[in-house]
């Protein structure tokens, strides 16, 4: 156990670095496209390594999760634009709302397995996504428009300037890793991980995991709420299909996957080599109207995830990957 | 980064090889974003769209014997001649990647003002980013009435938007009612997306303003894989008319699964979209004889402005198709930005903009059968008359209004 | 509402189902062979009736004559993703799962990519098949021709599809295989032949959706999406691992699509199947006829 904590002290320390390197960047980076691309990414990392934890460590493969995004985006823009409560509020709002939903849901949800579980989440993330499109006072398809009225970090708005939602992210996303972490040495960690080593210690453990599994669940949600209230912010107009679509749960999922599932540092990983490769292609081989981004991208994950099952994390650590 | 690069190397040698040609202000290319669904569902609009600008781009830098402006002569003669190279970029239907698009091509390819986007909902974006950066963003063909009413400084629409069509369509209806045609109810038939949805709800107020009965109003999710139960419902209706807003696919399974049920309307009058892409015509245009839809440009304007047709053939040998309600906007989207550059003498945002807001271009200029294009406090074009066409042997003839019409609407349809 | 209106619904949910049946098929095939989701199969479906429109627009062949080619054409293909990837995928030993959804999905979009490459974005349709358009009516009660066809086709595939698995050595070879392929390859059966044969199956199933679906729908890139997720919920909902219940998962669907759009607005009409699948796997959590 003393080289567990060790390890553990040390991916405090290196954390710890990243996110003051991480910190620095906009001092070098000037561009704003690239800064851009820097948000996405950070934002991505927070969303993966939030999913990673209902998904990776506690092994209940969500491909939902746009529905929290999707409550929280719309919890916080409603709250602002019908009745003035500053955004801070609502995204805390968003945040307890989906968590309590979260939990609803994994009530009846968690005695499902496999695929019957993943094929649960995605039809009730759509149920959810066909609600907002046709409920009006929510402004159905037509989205909010959330106004700009200048910068001001009370509604968090910025008209140019990307510095403040660059650290509103890298605060959310190092928030995540560190719950992360935190978890990884808690009793929830370790009930998970004796499950998943030995899946006949679920039974005898079945009401304590049972409840990990609600909590874990809640927590997930919570901070992919605060994600997609941030989105909202970020974007300044949401509509059902751009924050509670199928693709999103997708997108949020795939850098967990292809940096290392159920690890420490894969959703970091996989979002800072996905995301900036997602928007270049686009922006720099999508413009040619042939698809040839599609098949770029489409391609490299077929090529990640054949290579590195257990994720692209395995290629910087000798670090055990926690099997599935 | 490498493409950008690149880009820019070729940008220079092109003003190298042209630099011999005598002398030019400055600015020697203005460059101007185009903002499509370049991949996914709606590529296919994005795709045809590059064709239009790019036959609009050829039209300004060319030397042409046309009565639209910037036609003669090459380039823009306000800039010394500068050429314009556009810029294209792909949103794919999301309004982030819209936005965070259209603040690289300001940023980053440093375009003086961004043309877009078929999609409503990314037009909120993009018009967002540009409003910031104080760049000119013209809707090209979004036709959602909201966008001009956000009190936007920077945006523009040369184009009529829903309301105006739809206003046209029920115009339509109370001159076939006095001419004795019996238009007592109607069936509202709408996708869901922001599209279908503002469409739907200016119909449904004109008619209850106008006294039409509305006799099923249905709206359906977009790209559903039937309409078995949408459209039986619309046959037990069974109005007079029949007023679909739908994009290409979900028209042409709505055509076909009518056929299959044996619902027949005695008249539609559609909501252009994929009522006027040729795809839906080739798929199921024998079913249609005698559809209404609404358009803002019709080929049979060429007889009167026989450069409307020679313009049109010019964009056939690019697509292989002809114009339709969308291409020809985005045609003259282009055309319209780059008259306005031209009085601008600059490529800065303001001066275009003050530029934009003093535009006043007779209808004779346009390939459109609008009045003019002028601009309002808020941006918008009224003046851009929008009209009916009906789908008649192959063909669409204007029907309305009856300063516009060649031909009487065949009532009810065949 | 009159009795006609909900009979007619009815009647053309039912033969959407078995369409749906028939899509969902091979997926059923394929998980039932090995645990292996394919999220490709929209894709799958795509080509095939992107092979449908090739065939008729150049060779004038007919969507019911082309079927068999398709089917063929769909067979091989299927074969050359187990054996380029789907292969690799399973040997994966970690995450497994995972790299499975993954690998699959992102072939879908690799093949969505290639088909906007070669065939443009543009929207295609077969006009003037055969069958196309043609539709009969029975007391005021529509069905169309392409659909009463598909329902037909669905129905054998199901019935031949049934003694193939019971009744020959190489349905017997997939049985054994899928429940314990060690023991099988001692008995000299190459497991990796039987399970690319396996996806040539299930692929050639959905070749002949394709060329069915090819008479009634349009076709462009990204037309498989619209059946993937129906499609999924139709296997699980039938119970993984039972091909039978795909069957009987697709009618399912089917009725309860044009059932929910009679009582609610019909831009809510998937919310009826998803609430549906919802209900059964939380009183049967291996879905109705699930062996897993």
């Amino acid at each position: 156990m003393d080289s567990f904590h060790q390890r553990r002290r040390r991916d405090l320390f290196v954390a710890f670095i990243f996110a003051g390197l991480a910190a620095l960047a906009p001092l070098f980076v000037k561009d704003v496209y690239v800064q851009n691309i820097m948000v996405l990414t950070l934002m991505y990392a927070a969303l993966s390594q939030s999913w990673n934890i209902l998904s990776g460590y506690c092994g209940q493969i969500s491909l939902g999760h746009a529905l929290y995004f999707g409550i929280g985006a719309y919890t916080t823009a409603l709250l602002f634009t019908k009745f003035g409560v500053l955004p801070w509020f609502g995204m805390l709002a968003g945040g307890v709302i989906s968590a309590l939903i979260a939990m609803g849901l994994g009530y009846p949800c968690f005695r499902l397995r496999g695929h019957y579980f993943v094929i649960a989440t995605i039809v009730i993330a759509e149920i959810g996504l066909l609600l907002f499109h046709n409920w009006t006072w929510a402004g159905a398809a037509l989205g909010i428009d959330i106004p700009i009225r200048g910068d001001n970090w009370l509604t968090f708005q910025f008209t140019r300037s990307k510095l403040p939602y660059f650290y509103f992210a890298l605060a959310l996303a190092c928030v995540a890793w560190f719950v992360t972490w935190w978890l990884e040495d808690s009793k929830w960690g370790f009930w998970w991980r004796a499950v998943k080593d030995n899946p006949d210690a679920a039974e005898s453990l079945g009401v304590v995991v049972f409840n990990s599994k609600m909590g874990a669940a809640a927590v997930s949600a919570f901070l992919v709420a605060i994600g997609g209230s941030f989105y909202a912010q970020f974007v300044s107009y949401i509509d059902p299909e751009s924050v509670m679509g199928f693709q999103f749960s997708l997108l949020m999922a795939l850098p967990a996957v292809l940096g290392g599932i159920g690890t420490l540092w894969g959703p970091v990983l996989g979002a800072v080599i996905l995301i900036p490769l997602t928007e270049l292609t686009r922006s720099y081989i999508g413009g040619s109207g042939r698809g040839v981004d599609l098949i770029v991208y489409g391609g490299l994950i077929v090529l990640i995830s054949l290579a590195r099952p257990q994720g692209l994390v395995g290629l910087f650590s000798s670090r055990k990957v926690p099997a599935q | 980064m490498k493409i950008t690069r690149r880009d820019v190397l070729l940008g220079a040698t092109a003003t190298a090889a042209l630099a011999p040609l005598g002398a030019r202000a400055q600015t020697s290319e203005v460059v101007i974003g185009v903002i499509y669904p370049l991949s996914g569902a709606s590529a296919q609009i994005g795709v045809d769209a590059q064709k239009a600008f790019e036959t609009a781009a050829d039209l300004i830098n060319k030397n042409y014997d046309f009565e639209l402006p910037l036609a003669k002569g090459e380039g823009i003669p306000g800039l010394g001649g500068a050429k314009v190279r556009l810029v294209f970029a792909d949103h794919q239907a999301d309004p982030q990647k819209g936005r965070a698009e259209a603040e690289r091509l300001i940023t980053q390819e440093k375009v003086c003002a961004v043309i877009g986007t078929y999609q409503s909902a990314v037009a909120v974006t993009v018009s967002q980013i540009c409003e910031r950066y104080g760049v000119p963003f013209l809707s090209a063909d979004n036709s959602s009435p909201s966008l001009h009413r956000r009190g936007l400084k920077f945006y523009f629409r040369a184009a009529p938007h829903d309301e105006m069509f739809s206003q046209a369509m029920f115009d339509f209806f109370d001159a076939m009612k006095k001419k004795g045609t019996k238009i007592d109810t109607l069936a509202l038939f709408h996708e869901d997306t922001i599209f279908g949805t503002d469409s739907g709800n200016a119909q449904l107020k004109l008619a209850n303003e106008r006294g039409y009965k509305i006799a099923t109003d249905i709206k359906y999710r977009a790209n559903s894989p039937s309409l078995s139960a949408e459209v039986q419902q619309l046959k037990a209706a069974n109005a007079d008319v029949l007023m679909p807003s739908s994009y290409t696919t979900d028209g042409i399974l709505l055509v076909k699964t009518m056929a299959e049920l044996g619902y027949k309307p005695n008249a539609i009058v559609a909501q252009d979209a994929g009522f006027s892409e040729k795809a839906l015509y080739d798929a199921v245009g024998d079913k249609l004889e005698g559809v209404i839809s609404r358009g803002s440009f019709s080929l049979d304007l060429a007889e009167k402005r026989p450069m409307v047709g020679k313009i049109n053939d010019m964009f056939k040998a690019r697509s292989g198709k002809d114009f339709n309600d969308y291409s020809s906007r985005q045609f003259m989207g282009l055309i319209v930005m780059a008259e306005a550059i031209n009085r601008a003498k600059s490529t800065d945002g303001e001066k275009i903009r003050e530029a934009l807001v003093a535009t006043d271009l007779p209808g004779e200029q346009t390939i459109m059968p609008w009045k003019r294009v002028k601009f309002d406090s808020m941006g918008q074009n009224n003046d851009a008359d929008p009209v009916l066409l009906q789908y008649i042997g192959g063909k669409f003839v204007t029907i309305f209004p009856p300063q516009a019409a060649v031909a009487q609407a065949v009532w009810p349809m065949k | 509402m009159t009795a006609e209106t909900i009979i007619q619904s009815l009647a053309s949910g039912l033969l959407m189902g078995l369409l749906y049946g028939l899509i969902a098929v091979g997926l059923a095939l394929i998980f039932g062979l090995m645990d292996v989701v394919n999220f490709a199969h929209g894709e799958f479906l795509m080509i095939a009736m992107y092979i449908t429109f090739f065939l008729f627009a150049f060779f004038a062949l007919d969507p019911l004559l082309s079927m068999p080619l398709v089917a063929a054409a769909l067979f091989v293909f299927g074969a050359v993703v187990y054996l380029l990837i789907v292969r690799f995928a399973v040997r994966a030993k970690a995450n497994a799962g995972m790299v499975q959804i993954f690998s699959t999905f992102g072939l879908a979009i690799v093949m969505r990519g290639l088909a906007q490459y070669f065939f443009t974005p543009d929207y295609r349709s077969v006009n003037h098949s055969w069958l196309g358009g043609k539709t009969v009516s029975i007391g005021g009660i529509f069905l169309p021709q392409p659909q009463l066809f598909g329902a037909l086709v669905a129905i054998l595939a199901f019935v031949g599809l049934y003694f193939f698995i019971n009744r020959t050595d190489f349905g017997r070879a997939l049985e054994a295989t899928r429940e314990d392929a060690g023991a099988v390859a001692l008995v000299g059966i190459d497991k990796n032949r039987v399970f690319a044969l396996g996806w040539g199956l299930g692929a050639a199933l959905v070749g002949l959706s394709g060329a069915i679906m090819a008479t009634f729908f349009y076709i462009y890139p990204d037309v498989g999406a619209s059946f993937a997720l129906i499609a999924y919920i139709t296997v699980a909902l039938g119970g993984f691992g039972s091909v039978f219940g795909a069957f009987a998962g697709g009618i399912i669907v089917g009725l309860v699509e044009a059932a929910t759009a009679l009582m609610l607005p019909p831009a809510l009409k998937s919310v009826g199947i998803y609430a549906v699948y919802l209900l059964v796997v939380f009183v049967r959590p291996r879905g109705l006829f699930g062996s897993m």
